[in-house]
């Protein structure tokens, strides 16, 4: 919440006179009870008319006056929530993009968006609220229990007792219910991820004839659910009554003590009246108490959602580096390179030892999880190793600016991503400048330029947010002319032409081969890197062989394995 | 009193913005209105119980006021003491009353609404069910997922509030109006006067607040979009450099949410202090006014306190019926989409009669089955074969070919629309689903798992299964050597989104969740995602296994399982091009002859599936 509420300090001018407006609007329905008093005390009852007119037109002109305030305050709280909406959002997503990736993996996609969504506009409807009623009502208990005072003293002693006690039985409600609400939410949770894990399993629930046994399943969190909602809203519904009663029996007993002081001539009808107004204005204004409890509570939760991002400690290894890279060759040493996951005790990746001379093409194989993405992933500086050196033309690449080194790499991830827009502009990722003739180029390498030129609109073609109407293998190979057009000196293939077919594959990489730049490529199958210059096989982190085909296909045991099942598929005999 | 102001405020959910909004569509709200109320009628006694309290409540709300009003005049007047006492004694009747009213009132409510609404979902869940498969396949996750969660969050917050809220408010305003008027016609018609006011004033604001609302709705929409795309393309950002690009786009969007929603809150905001300033302004009147009349003699001090509280009660519910009317007519439209989804028709509305088997030899047939879902072309043409129990049948062809629609006539999750499907030379559609369905085991390509053990997950095969039998099955499945790594063994949880286990791993688990069942029929779709090999030979070992013996159906990618099949079906675009073994089509020398022989000297896994796509 801090961190937050240093966001609001950039508006404090605009802060500053919402509050204080607001203060206007208090003060007007603080004052009103006190001229009621008045009209009734110095009007009504020595029936002077004129005293009644200016007192009334008095009130009317406060009431205006609080509805000006109030308006204008709207304009200059909602610059403030607007304004820390906008700062926060945008501090978070440039916080975002320094994320490296293992940030990324704590925080998930789904939940980063959530909290620069949902969670900004939880935050602002709290803070516009609490410039304008947050305040308010605690305040007008407050005041309006010393205004009573001034009015009448000895009466507002009833008040004094009743509303410190009020106060304190509303707030143990509300937290006691906040915290049973917190339940139902958990239990909402559990009959969600049912419903969810139902909808995705629904054929195979049904394949194994278990659809009693899911909504039995299902009855029980359902009934669950009830049970906590009906627990928790009982006691909400609780603190209403409960509150009115005890007010109104406060009013009961200013009453009859009013009548005693009436009497003895030591109180006036309107003071009494006066009295009567606050109490009841008091009684609501503790009544708003839940509505502002939760709405605090959510708020909090949100607000430390974002915090949680915000004060991420940034991967500052990352940012170091600013050689710059010159006349890059491709030359591509790993010595003794390894890699811990933050948080992880095992190692991904152990002593990786190898040399890759420029323009030569390097494959990797290995199994799920033996580290080959992992791998690939140090040559960018997407993460840094945890010991070792990885030197690029015998430049340790921690010394080099990062944004250089990545201008120079080509990389084909396992995962396409395109963005929604035209095919151009996608392809404008790899190099902002370029012209058509480089984009067809490019495309044509990647064999894709005949498929581009088959569209109605050609280059200008709108593909969905994620290529949905592209196919894997089209995909894959829009990808891949993308990371071309950067004319990059190293390339980085990883597990990215699974989707193509062997013939495709094979013209691609051969085409690829002729191009005067370093490869790295990761592949399953051995007819995807047979005829890369060194084959490095990864094995739980670690290198359990390197060297060509026929080498390995001779002494190395795994990548015999390998080859055989491969070859009883029919993979291997690669053309 | 003031209670409503109360009730408003801390239930939230007379929320100011609601009805500035799209109005809901709602077709038929008689209709829906009537099935609610079926659910609710099962409480009927309490439901009645509820609105008694309510009126009573009401009514004593409005007495409370008028009492203390009376109060109050005789406390100015010359009095005495015990008139005053037994007036203050009845008034704490009143309030006590009321209060009890009011408390039993929601009591009752909630018990009320929540019985209805966990009656609804497990309505709607259940028959979800009952649902055909199609009707997954029409509809998306999410929007089913909308019926069961949002909208019928939306129904329980209504149900909870609105009905005592709007009959409250109705039953207050209309006699406040009463009491007033009985009061003093004059003060009243003056009290009136804010109505006009506060109606101008409210279509001033939400014309307004409506324009903007929809444009923030839209930025924001823009601006999810972008995140969800950039953050989703994390890596591709950061390697090609374009982190400060992504940035400004963001800037333009963030900016332009930031200007629509700046004007919408302001208008908004306009709404909760012109209610303020027209409380003010009533009571204004009703003091000077009041007390002009008064000096006059024409009223009484206490009519004016009545007044006060009253001119509040009465333009509350205004305000509430207003906002409740969007509120609920939201409600109701959830409701009518929830049962919508209870209308569908259930997958057993068969008029034929079915017979449960209770084993299964394994001997299937197809004799000229044709089939089409309901708009697309037909998916399956005259197909026809017959397989021994015990065979492996491996469908082959192009995606879109109707490999996985024959599977799904098996599973019955279709009926065909011509010809017959025999199972032990007996009609399908004379078997019931739940008896055939008891003898056939699945493997699919997206293993789905559940949020549970490892232990429970492989059970759910069997669901009365030992632990010993499920470890002998994750045994025959190769999955016990993998298992035993995981950290907490058979006891590790899983999440259904496979984020602890890799994507052969989840397959290995489905296997022994499928060979727990013990089928007499097995369905599988091998898998074409990147598999490791060596897991891949696990699978492949863990498979053979599994189909020994059983009549099973694959949906083959690999060469190896064509190869060894009894039957290989080859199909295209809805038809059966060829069918035998492995040598009787290689010596046809048709079509798969022809791709065995490009293939098999280049080529990747399975490819017969891929050069058919290609043509």
């Amino acid at each position: 919440m801090k961190t937050i509420l240093g966001y609001a300090l950039h508006y404090k001018k605009s802060a500053a006179v919402a509050l204080l407006l607001m203060g206007l609007e208090l003060f007007v329905e603080l004052v009103q009870p006190i001229i009621m008093a008045i009209i009734i005390d110095e009007g009504i009852v020595t029936r002077d008319m004129s005293k009644v007119v200016i007192w009334g037109s008095i009130l009317l002109g406060l009431s205006l006056l609080a509805f000006i305030g109030g308006i204008v305050s709207s304009y200059f709280a909602a610059n403030v929530s607007q304004g820390v909406g906008y700062d926060v959002r945008r501090d978070v997503f440039t916080k975002i993009q320094t994320f490296a990736t293992a940030h990324m993996q704590k925080f998930e996609t789904s939940s980063l968006l959530t909290r620069l969504t949902n969670d900004v506009t939880q935050i602002q409807g709290f803070l516009f609220m609490s410039m304008r009623i947050m305040l308010r009502a605690p305040l007008f208990v407050f005041i309006g229990v010393i205004m009573a005072f001034s009015v009448h003293a000895r009466l507002s002693m009833i008040l004094l007792v009743a509303v410190p006690v009020l106060v304190v039985v509303m707030l143990w409600i509300v937290s006691k219910g906040v915290a049973r609400f917190q339940l139902v939410q958990k239990r909402l949770d559990n009959v969600n991820s049912v419903i969810s894990e139902n909808l995705v399993g629904m054929k195979l629930i049904k394949s194994f004839h278990r659809g009693k046994y899911e909504e039995n399943r299902f009855q029980r969190v359902n009934q669950n659910l009830m049970e906590r909602n009906v627990n928790a809203l009982r006691l909400m519904e609780l603190s209403v009554p409960v509150i009115m009663l005890g007010m109104n029996a406060s009013i009961l007993l200013i009453l009859w003590f009013g009548s005693f002081e009436m009497a003895a001539g030591t109180a006036q009808p309107g003071e009494i009246v006066a009295i009567l107004n606050y109490g009841t204005r008091i009684m609501i204004s503790i009544g708003m108490f839940s509505f502002l409890m939760m709405s605090f509570s959510r708020g909090k939760a949100s607000a430390s959602r974002i915090e949680e991002v915000l004060d991420e400690p940034e991967d500052e290894s990352i940012h170091r580096g600013t050689n710059k890279l010159l006349d890059l060759q491709g030359d591509i040493t790993f010595d003794q390179v390894s890699f811990t996951f933050p948080g992880m005790e095992q190692s991904a990746l152990e002593d990786i030892d190898f040399h890759v001379k420029p323009g030569e093409m390097v494959g990797i194989l290995g199994e799920t999880g033996a580290g080959k993405s992992t791998l690939v992933k140090l040559i960018p500086r997407l993460i840094d190793p945890t010991s070792g050196q990885v030197l690029i033309d015998q430049t340790d690449v921690t010394s080099i600016d990062p944004q250089e080194l990545r201008n120079e790499v080509g990389v084909v991830p396992q995962e396409v991503h395109l963005f929604s827009g035209s095919i151009a502009e996608n392809l404008r990722w790899g190099n902002d400048t370029a012209t058509m003739n480089q984009m067809v180029e490019a495309t044509k390498e990647a064999d894709l330029h005949d498929f581009i030129m088959g569209l109605p609109e050609q280059y200008e073609s709108i593909i969905g947010a994620r290529g949905t109407n592209l196919s894997g293998g089209q995909k894959q190979r829009l990808s891949l002319a993308r990371a071309l057009l950067r004319k990059p000196k190293i390339l980085l293939l990883d597990d990215s032409t699974s989707a193509l077919d062997a013939h495709t594959e094979q013209r691609i990489l051969s085409r690829l081969k002729e191009q005067h730049c370093t490869i790295i490529l990761v592949a399953q199958k051995i007819s995807s890197v047979r005829d890369a210059n060194q084959i490095i096989i990864l094995k739980d982190g670690q290198i359990v062989g390197c060297g060509s085909h026929k080498t390995l296909l001779q002494e190395n045991s795994y990548y015999q394995q390998i080859y055989y099942s491969q070859e009883q598929e029919g993979v291997i005999h690669g053309g | 009193m003031a209670k409503t102001q109360i009730n408003r405020n801390w239930k939230g959910n007379g929320h100011p913005h609601m009805h500035l909004g799209k109005r809901p569509k709602v077709k038929n709200v008689k209709g829906t209105l009537l099935r609610i109320w079926a659910y609710i009628a099962k409480d009927r006694t309490l439901f009645i119980g509820v609105l008694s309290m309510v009126f009573i409540s009401s009514v004593l709300s409005l007495l409370g006021p008028y009492l203390l009003g009376i109060a109050v005049d005789l406390l100015i007047e010359d009095f005495e003491t015990t008139i005053l006492a037994t007036m203050l004694i009845w008034l704490l009747v009143v309030y006590a009353g009321q209060a009890t009213a009011q408390w039993l009132q929601n009591y009752w409510m909630i018990t009320v609404a929540q019985r209805t609404v966990r009656e609804m979902r497990s309505h709607l869940f259940s028959h979800l069910h009952k649902l055909p498969i199609s009707y997954f396949q029409k509809n998306h996750d999410g929007e089913i997922m909308s019926r069961l969660t949002n909208d019928m969050e939306n129904v329980s917050r209504t149900l909870n509030s609105s009905i005592i809220q709007v009959t409250t408010s109705i039953l207050t305003l209309l006699g406040t109006i009463g009491v007033m008027l009985w009061l003093s016609p004059v003060l009243t018609l003056l009290t009136l006067t804010v109505v006009p006011v506060m109606y101008g004033g409210m279509k001033w604001i939400t014309n307004r607040t409506g324009v903007y609302f929809k444009e923030q709705q839209r930025h924001l929409g823009e601006l999810n979009g972008y995140i969800e795309e950039t953050l989703a393309g994390h890596t591709i950002v950061k390697m090609f450099s374009k982190e400060q690009k992504v940035i400004e786009e963001f800037h333009e969007k963030n900016e332009a949410l930031k200007n629509s929603g700046y004007f919408a809150q302001t208008y908004s905001g306009f709404i909760p202090k012109l209610m303020n300033m027209l409380n003010n302004v009533s009571f204004t009147i009703i003091v000077g006014v009041g007390g002009l009349l008064a000096v006059k003699g024409a009223v009484s001090i206490g009519v004016i306190v009545t007044f006060t509280t009253y001119s509040r009660q009465f333009t509350r519910p205004l305000n509430d019926l207003a906002n409740q009317f969007n509120t609920i007519l939201s409600a109701v439209a959830g409701a009518e989409r929830v049962f919508h989804v209870i209308d569908e028709d259930r997958e057993d509305l068969n008029l034929r009669k079915e017979v449960d088997i209770p084993s299964i030899k394994g001997e299937i047939e197809f004799r000229s089955v044709s089939f089409s879902y309901e708009d697309v072309d037909q998916t399956l043409h005259d197909v026809s074969f017959k397989a021994a129990p015990g065979d492996t049948i491996a469908l082959v062809g192009p995606t879109g070919a109707g490999k996985t629609t024959i599977t799904s006539l098996l599973s019955r999750f279709y009926d065909a629309n011509k010809g017959t499907i025999l199972i032990d030379g007996n009609d399908i559609t004379e078997i019931t689903r739940s008896s055939l369905r008891k003898q056939m085991g699945v493997v699919i390509q997206d293993s789905v798992l559940f949020h549970t053990t490892v232990r429970e997950n492989i059970r759910y095969g069997k669901l009365d299964a030992s632990d010993a039998d499920v470890i002998e099955a994750a045994k025959e499945a190769n999955a016990h050597s993998f298992i035993m790594k995981l950290p907490e063994g058979y006891d590790t949880l899983l999440h259904s989104d496979g984020r602890d286990i890799s994507q052969g791993q989840r397959q290995l688990i489905a296997i022994a969740r499928a060979m727990i069942a013990s089928p007499s029929l097995l369905i599988l779709d091998e898998a074409t995602s990147s598999i490791d090999t060596i897991t891949e030979i696990k699978i492949n070992e863990a498979l053979a296994r599994l189909m020994k013996g059983r009549t099973s159906f694959v949906i083959a990618h690999r060469l190896n399982t064509i190869r060894n099949a009894n039957l290989i079906v080859v199909l295209h675009e809805g038809k059966i091009i060829e069918q035998g073994t492995h040598k009787q089509l290689l010596k046809q020398g048709g079509m798969y002859a022809k791709l065995h022989e490009t293939q098999s000297g280049n080529d990747t896994r399975g490819s017969v599936l891929e050069h058919l796509e290609g043509r």
